[in-house]
C-alpha cells in the first residue's frame, strides 16, 4: 500500500512537470491572441488572394482614427487645431498624424500629374472626343480663357485646351474637404471643422493603447474647451475601446456576481474553504494546459475558442465535484475504485462529443475541439492523480445537504410507468420540434456587433459631414501583370458606370480612374492628337494669336509623344498616397488590384455585380459584410450537425455499457436541447452559431450527470455532486444572459435554459 | 513681365507704408448692395505669349446669392457663382456645373472671385493680408495671399473703388494679369 502511494505521487508530481514543461514552452513561444473572423474561414474555402486584399483592406481601417475638430470661431478653432496635432504627434502610439498640407505638397499636388496631361485625361472629354464633339471642349477652353477666373497652371502654349484644368478640375477627392491655411477644412458644416486622421502605431484592440490615445485627446479637449465646441471621431479603436469597456463592465458585474454566488454556494455545502480550493485546481490545470497546447499547435489562440474553452468550467468541474461529494462517504482508499469506472466513461463520451468537430474542414471549430479535448483531460487526469492525495486525511462525513437535495428529488414522479407523463413530455416535444424546423436560423453579422448604438449614430453623423460611404464590398481584379490588370479594370469601369447611373450603385474608386492602364494613355495620346489636329487653329483664330505660336503649341503636344505616367512613377507621386491601396501588396497572383464600392449594396445590386464579375475571369467581387454572414451559417450548420453526430457517437459508447439503461443518460440532455432551442425560437430568436455552441455544452454536462448517476445507482451524494455542477455552470455562464453582448448574451441564456431544463428532467428519468 | 511685377511691388511700398488698412475700414466705406448690375471690360495679359486678350460684357449679383457674368464679346457665355456652385452655360446651351464639394481649388477661387466682387472684407480676411490706402471716398486695397492653395494662384490682387468697386487686377503666379474695369448702376 505504501510503496502504491509512493508510485501514485511520483505519476502525480510527472504530471504536474509535464503541465509545468508545456507551459514553459509556450510562454516561451509568447502569448498570442488572434481575433480576425478571416482567419475562422474553412480551409478548403480560403483564397487566399481574397484574404490578402480583405485584410489589407480591414488594416488599413482598423488603423485609422478619424477626428474632426469643431469650434465657433475659425481661428480659434485653427489654432487649437495647430497646438493639438503638435501634442498628439508626441504620443508614441500614433505613428502618423495627417492633419495639414505643406506649401510644397499643395505645390506638388497641383503639378505632379501636369506632365502627363495628353495622356492622362479627363473621362468626360475623352469620351467628348470619342463622339466627335470637339467643338465643345475648345468653347469650354475659350470661356475658361476669357472668363475672369484665373486659368492657373495651364498656358496658351502648353496646354490650350485646358486639358489638365478638366483632370484636376473632375478629379474627387471623395471627402467634403478643402485645404484652408494648410488645414482640412470640412466644407458644409455648420460651424468650423477640421480634420485630423490619426495612424495608429499598434494595434487598436490594446488596451493600453486605446487609453493612451482617447487620454489624450480629451485632455486636448478639455484644455482648449474654449476654442473647441466637438471632436467627432470615427475608428476601429472606438468599436474596440467601448467593446473592452463593456467586456470590463460586465466581467466586474457579471463575473464578479457569479464567482461569489459560486464560493458561496461551496461554503454553504462543504462548510470548508479546502474543498473549494480542490475544485478550483484541476479546472484551472486544465485551462491552463489547453491554452498551452493551443499556442504550441496553432501558434495563436482565437478569441471565440478562448471563451468558448473557458464554458469548459462546468464539464471539467464535474469530475472534481464527484469526487469530493462520494469522497464524503467513502474512504480514502475505496472512493476512487468506486467512481473510476463513471469518471472514465465520462472523460471518455466528452471527447468523443467534443473531439468530433477536429475532424471538420473549419479551423475555428477544430481549436474548439483540441481546446476542449486537452483542457478536459488535463483537469480529469489532474483529480484522478492529485485529489486522493491531497484529501487523504480529510474526514468522511456525510453532507446533510445531500440528503435533502435527494428528497426533494424523490418528490419528482417517475417517468418510467407513467404514461400520461411521458405523453406529457412528448407532446410539447412534438410541438417544438415543429416551432424549430419553422423558424428561420439568424446568421446576421449583428451578432457579432457590439457596439452601442449612440457610438453608431455618432460615426454615422460624422462619415457624412466627411462624404465617406466606403461600403464593405470591393471588386478584386486579379492578373498576369498590373498592366493587364489595369485594362480589365477600364474594361469594368465602363460596366460600373452604368450600374451608377442607374443608381444602383452609390459609386466606386477604381485604381484605373486615377493610374490609366499604358494602352488607355497611349490611346487618350492619340485622342487629343485628333482634337489638336481639328481644333487648335479654331481656338487660335478666336485668340487672333500669331501663326507661331500655333506651331508651338502644336510641337509640345507631338513632342509628349511616350511622355506616359507608369505605376513605378505613380507610386512616388504625393497624390497616389490615399490609393496604393488600391493595390494588393500580399498576393498569390503576378498582380491584383482594388475597385473600392461607395454605399450600401441592396441585394439586387450584388446579383448585378456578381453578374457582372462572372463573365470575366480573375475578377472576383467580394462582399464582406456577406462572407462573414455566410461564414456564420456554415458554422451554424456545422455545429447542428456536431451536435447530432455527438449525441448518436455517444449513444453508441454508452449503449455498450449500460445496454437498455442508456436512455436515462441521454434523455435529459435531448430533451433539454429541443425545448431550449424551441424557447428560443417562442422569445423571438433565430438559431444562430452561439446557441448550438451552448447546446454542445449542455449535452456535456447533462451526459456526465446521466453517467455518475447510473454508476452509483443514483446516490444522494453523486445527486448532489450533479447539480452542484449544473448550478455553478449555470452561476458562471447562465448569468452571461444579462450581458449586453449579443454573442455573450446568446451563449448565456442558452446555457441558462438548457441546464435548469436538464436538471429538472433529470429526476424523471430515476430508476429508484 | 517680371518687371511688371517689380513695378507693381514699387508702387505698393508707399501704400504699405502709409495707413494700416483694415478689412473692416473698408467694409466701413464700401457698400454692397442687394443687387448690381453693370458693364464690364477685361483685359487678360498671357505673360508666356506676351498678349492681351480683351473681352467685354455684362454682370450683375445679388449678394451673397449669385454673380452672373456674361461675356458678349469675343465669344459668348455665361459663368454663374454661386457660394457652393459654379456654372458655365454656353453660347450651343451645354451646361457645364462644379459643385464646390467635388472640386475644391475651383471652388476656393469661385468663392474668391465671388468675395471680391460683392465686397465680403470678412471672408477675404481668411484667405489675405491687406495694406491699402484711403482718401476721402476712394481706396486702394491689395491682398496678398496667406493661404497655400491660394498662393498657388495668385500673386496679389489689388483692388480699386470708391462708394463700389471699380478695378480688379488678378496677378496671377504664372504671370498672366487680369485686369477686369466695371462700370456699375444700381
Amino acid at each position: 500500500m505504501r510503496s502504491g502511494i509512493f508510485t501514485l505521487k511520483s505519476v502525480a508530481l510527472a504530471w504536474l512537470l509535464i503541465v509545468a514543461m508545456v507551459i514553459t514552452l509556450a510562454l516561451r513561444q509568447g502569448l498570442a491572441f488572434d481575433s480576425s473572423i478571416l482567419s475562422l474561414l474553412p480551409e478548403s474555402d480560403q483564397r487566399p488572394l481574397v484574404q490578402y486584399a480583405s485584410e489589407q483592406m480591414s488594416k488599413d481601417y482598423s488603423e485609422r482614427l478619424i477626428l474632426v475638430v469643431s469650434g465657433e470661431d475659425e481661428q480659434k478653432v485653427r489654432a487649437a487645431v495647430r497646438l493639438m496635432a503638435e501634442n498628439l504627434i508626441r504620443l508614441p502610439e500614433i505613428s502618423r498624424l495627417y492633419w495639414q498640407v505643406s506649401d510644397s505638397e499643395i505645390t506638388r499636388l497641383g503639378n505632379e500629374l501636369y506632365p502627363y496631361r495628353f495622356s492622362v485625361i479627363d473621362p468626360g472629354i475623352r469620351d467628348l472626343v470619342r463622339a466627335g464633339e470637339y467643338r465643345q471642349i475648345s468653347d469650354r477652353a475659350l470661356a475658361r480663357i476669357f472668363g475672369p477666373l484665373p486659368v492657373a497652371a495651364s498656358s496658351i502654349i502648353e496646354d490650350p485646351f485646358g486639358l489638365y484644368i478638366e483632370l484636376i478640375g473632375h478629379s474627387k477627392s471623395g471627402l467634403n474637404i478643402r485645404i484652408s491655411n494648410s488645414l482640412l477644412r470640412v466644407t458644409n458644416t455648420e460651424i468650423p471643422s477640421y480634420l485630423m486622421i490619426l495612424t495608429l502605431n499598434g494595434s487598436p484592440f490594446s488596451g493600453e493603447l486605446q487609453r493612451q490615445v482617447l487620454n489624450a485627446i480629451s485632455v486636448q479637449h478639455k484644455l482648449m474647451s474654449s476654442a473647441i465646441n466637438s471632436i467627432g471621431m470615427s475608428g476601429m479603436l472606438l468599436h474596440a475601446a467601448a467593446g473592452a469597456h463593456q467586456a470590463k463592465t460586465e466581467i466586474a458585474t457579471i463575473g464578479i456576481g457569479s464567482l461569489i454566488g459560486i464560493i458561496i454556494t461551496m461554503l454553504l455545502v462543504f462548510r470548508r474553504f479546502k474543498p473549494l480550493l480542490l475544485l478550483l485546481f484541476p479546472v484551472a490545470i486544465g485551462c491552463i494546459f489547453a491554452t498551452a497546447m493551443i499556442l504550441l499547435i496553432f501558434s495563436k489562440v482565437h478569441l471565440v475558442t478562448f471563451a468558448f474553452g473557458a464554458g469548459l468550467v462546468g464539464v471539467s468541474i464535474d469530475y472534481a465535484l464527484h469526487f469530493l461529494c462520494e469522497r464524503r462517504v467513502s474512504s480514502a482508499q475505496t472512493v476512487m475504485r468506486k467512481i473510476f469506472p463513471g469518471l472514465l466513461l465520462g472523460l471518455f463520451s466528452s471527447i468523443m462529443a467534443y473531439g468530433a468537430p477536429a475532424l471538420t474542414p473549419f479551423p475555428g471549430l477544430r481549436q474548439m475541439a483540441a481546446f476542449s479535448v486537452f483542457g478536459l483531460s488535463a483537469a480529469w487526469i489532474t483529480v484522478v492523480l492529485w485529489l486522493p492525495l491531497i484529501t487523504g486525511n480529510d474526514v468522511q462525513q456525510a453532507l446533510g445537504v445531500a440528503a435533502r437535495l435527494s428528497k426533494l428529488r424523490q418528490k419528482f414522479p417517475k417517468l418510467e410507468s407513467n404514461p400520461v407523463l411521458i405523453l406529457l413530455l412528448l407532446l410539447p416535444l412534438g410541438m417544438a420540434i415543429n416551432s424549430i424546423w419553422n423558424s428561420a436560423a439568424q446568421d446576421d453579422i449583428r451578432l457579432l456587433q457590439t457596439s452601442p448604438a449612440s457610438l453608431l449614430a455618432q460615426e454615422k453623423a460624422l462619415q457624412r459631414d466627411l462624404g465617406i460611404s466606403s461600403s464593405a464590398g470591393f471588386i478584386l481584379v486579379s492578373a498576369d501583370s498590373l498592366e493587364a490588370s489595369l485594362q480589365k479594370q477600364e474594361q469594368l469601369v465602363s460596366l460600373l458606370k452604368k450600374l451608377e447611373q442607374e443608381g444602383t450603385i452609390g459609386g466606386f474608386q477604381a485604381l484605373s480612374s486615377t493610374l490609366p492602364s499604358l494602352k488607355r494613355q497611349a490611346e487618350n495620346f492619340a485622342l487629343v492628337q485628333t482634337l489638336y489636329g481639328s481644333q487648335l487653329a479654331y481656338i487660335y483664330d478666336v485668340i487672333n494669336l500669331p501663326p507661331d505660336s500655333f506651331s508651338r503649341a502644336l510641337l509640345v503636344q507631338e513632342n509628349s509623344q511616350g511622355h506616359l505616367l507608369t505605376p513605378e512613377i505613380w507610386q512616388q507621386l504625393t497624390g497616389s498616397e490615399g490609393k496604393k491601396n488600391l493595390i494588393v501588396r500580399q498576393t498569390t497572383a503576378p498582380a491584383a488590384t482594388i475597385i473600392q464600392l461607395t454605399g450600401q449594396l441592396s441585394s439586387s445590386a450584388k446579383l448585378k455585380l456578381m453578374s457582372i464579375v462572372d463573365s470575366m475571369p480573375g475578377v472576383t467581387f467580394v462582399d464582406q459584410v456577406q462572407n462573414i454572414s455566410d461564414l456564420m451559417k456554415k458554422y451554424r450548420v456545422q455545429a447542428e450537425t456536431w451536435v447530432i453526430v455527438a449525441y448518436v457517437f455517444v449513444l453508441f459508447v454508452l449503449l455498450l455499457r449500460y445496454k437498455r439503461q442508456v436512455w436515462r443518460i441521454v434523455t435529459p440532455p435531448m430533451l433539454a436541447s429541443v425545448y431550449t432551442l424551441a424557447i428560443l425560437v417562442q422569445l423571438g430568436y433565430g438559431i444562430n452559431l452561439f446557441h448550438m455552441l451552448a447546446l454542445i455544452l449542455v449535452l456535456g454536462i447533462g451526459l456526465d450527470m446521466g453517467i455518475f448517476l447510473t454508476e452509483t445507482d443514483e446516490a444522494p451524494h453523486t445527486w448532489l455532486a450533479v447539480s452542484l455542477s449544473a448550478f455553478t455552470s449555470l452561476l458562471a455562464f447562465g448569468l452571461l444572459a444579462l450581458s449586453e453582448t449579443p454573442v455573450l448574451h446568446h451563449f448565456g441564456l442558452t446555457i441558462a435554459i438548457g441546464l435548469t431544463l436538464v436538471w429538472l428532467i433529470s429526476p424523471l428519468m430515476r430508476k429508484y | 513681365m517680371k518687371w511688371g511685377i517689380l513695378g507693381i511691388l514699387a508702387m505698393l511700398i508707399p501704400f504699405a507704408a502709409d495707413a494700416q488698412v483694415t478689412f473692416s475700414q473698408l467694409a466701413e466705406i464700401t457698400t454692397s448692395p442687394e443687387r448690381l448690375e453693370g458693364r464690364f471690360r477685361q483685359e487678360k495679359y498671357l505673360a508666356a505669349l506676351d498678349a492681351t486678350l480683351m473681352s467685354t460684357g455684362v454682370f450683375s449679383y445679388q449678394r451673397g446669392k449669385l454673380i452672373r457674368w456674361e461675356i458678349l464679346e469675343p465669344i459668348r457665355n455665361i459663368l454663374e457663382l454661386t457660394p457652393t456652385a459654379m456654372t458655365t452655360m454656353q453660347a450651343d446651351g451645354e451646361i457645364l456645373r462644379l459643385d464646390s464639394a467635388s472640386n475644391s481649388n475651383a471652388a476656393v477661387l469661385g468663392r474668391i472671385f465671388f468675395s471680391v466682387l460683392t465686397a465680403e472684407w470678412e471672408s477675404l480676411s481668411n484667405y489675405f493680408e491687406l495694406t491699402g490706402e484711403i482718401e476721402g471716398r476712394q481706396w486702394h486695397a491689395v491682398l496678398v495671399p496667406i493661404d497655400a492653395a491660394v498662393m498657388q494662384v495668385f500673386s496679389l490682387i489689388e483692388l480699386t473703388g470708391g462708394d463700389l468697386l471699380q478695378e480688379v487686377i488678378l496677378h496671377e503666379k504664372s504671370g498672366d494679369r487680369t485686369t477686369i474695369r466695371l462700370d456699375s448702376h444700381r
